[in-house]
């Protein structure tokens, strides 16, 4: 790729704001997976342990 | 289809096959990163510029796929009343915004120095607006109504209607006489892009699918979650 061609200007921000966006998607996603997983794991431990 | 009803089942699939899905994510965006930016050649015209169609591409044919999957799964919801297909339907929503957010970007990134304009109100850019503020829409609709089962009937009819929008996205340049140009890949007398140049698209396409897959997954493993979680409460508070 030639980073001194015309509109290169225009293919960076193209990719950086895909990778921004993609990024975010891929960190929000796999965040609320861990979070509410964990959740469900402790509050199904705690009415386990409640009923016992 | 029906195999897959029982959430237990879908999660152990799930939790199987998602380490290999993100293996090969990571690899087709390597390989298709390399053929987009390094391998590729400019175009005679367009010179660089043509390298934002690796980005831009894959992200338009998603965004039309991601809301077909969403409109299927809402058709498999109403018909069916398959367990997971509104969580199926819910879940892929978010994801194809971003594609379809990403196609708009990238492409008025493209449009500013081959057209001399960001934006033009032609038919395939308008009905790809349509199709983000159907997202919008979609998403506003889960966003709004508290009670999951009344949020997914409506939600279905949406996504079932906003459908009719697919067909025209995808026909809309042989339709009309638009700016944007006609369609070169998926072409009934075959591509009319070369070599070099289509090796990297397609496996962008396939790093964008996998992408969506592996996402997908994850995102329907923690809606399970959370109707898990609110399921608890529910039962906790008919317990006090």
């Amino acid at each position: 790729m030639d980073f001194s061609a015309d509109h290169i200007g225009f293919v960076i921000a193209s990719y950086a704001l895909s990778f921004i966006f993609l990024a975010g998607l891929i960190i929000t996603t796999l965040g609320r997976d861990r979070k509410l997983r964990a959740e469900a794991e402790r509050l199904d431990t705690q009415r386990k342990k409640a009923r016992a | 289809m029906q195999f897959l009803a029982n959430p237990t089942r879908f999660l152990k699939i799930a939790n199987a096959v998602l380490p290999y899905v993100w293996a090969i994510t990571i690899a087709l965006f390597a390989v298709g990163l390399y053929g987009a930016l390094v391998t590729a050649p400019p175009d005679y015209q367009q010179g660089e510029t043509v390298r934002i169609m690796y980005v831009h591409v894959p992200a338009a044919w998603m965004a039309l796929f991601v809301y077909t999957v969403m409109a299927l799964a809402s058709a498999v919801a109403a018909i069916f009343r398959h367990p997971l297909a509104d969580v199926a339907a819910k879940t892929a929503a978010p994801i194809g915004a971003v594609f379809c957010f990403l196609s708009l970007a990238t492409g008025s990134l493209w449009g500013k120095p081959m057209w001399g304009a960001w934006w033009v109100w032609d038919a395939r850019l308008t009905s790809m607006f349509v199709l983000m503020l159907l997202y919008i829409g979609y998403m506003a609709i889960w966003a709004a109504i508290e009670e999951p089962h009344r949020a997914a009937m409506v939600a279905r009819v949406v996504a079932l209607v906003g459908f009719i929008n697919i067909p025209i996205v995808k026909f809309s340049v042989d339709w009309w006489n638009t700016l944007h140009q006609p369609a070169s890949v998926f072409r009934a007398d075959g591509p009319t892009i070369a070599g070099p140049m289509l090796w990297p698209l397609l496996v962008m396409g396939l790093a964008y699918s996998f992408l969506f897959l592996a996402l997908h997954l994850t995102a329907m493993r923690a809606e399970i979650a959370a109707r898990k979680i609110r399921q608890i409460q529910i039962a906790e508070i008919g317990e006090r």
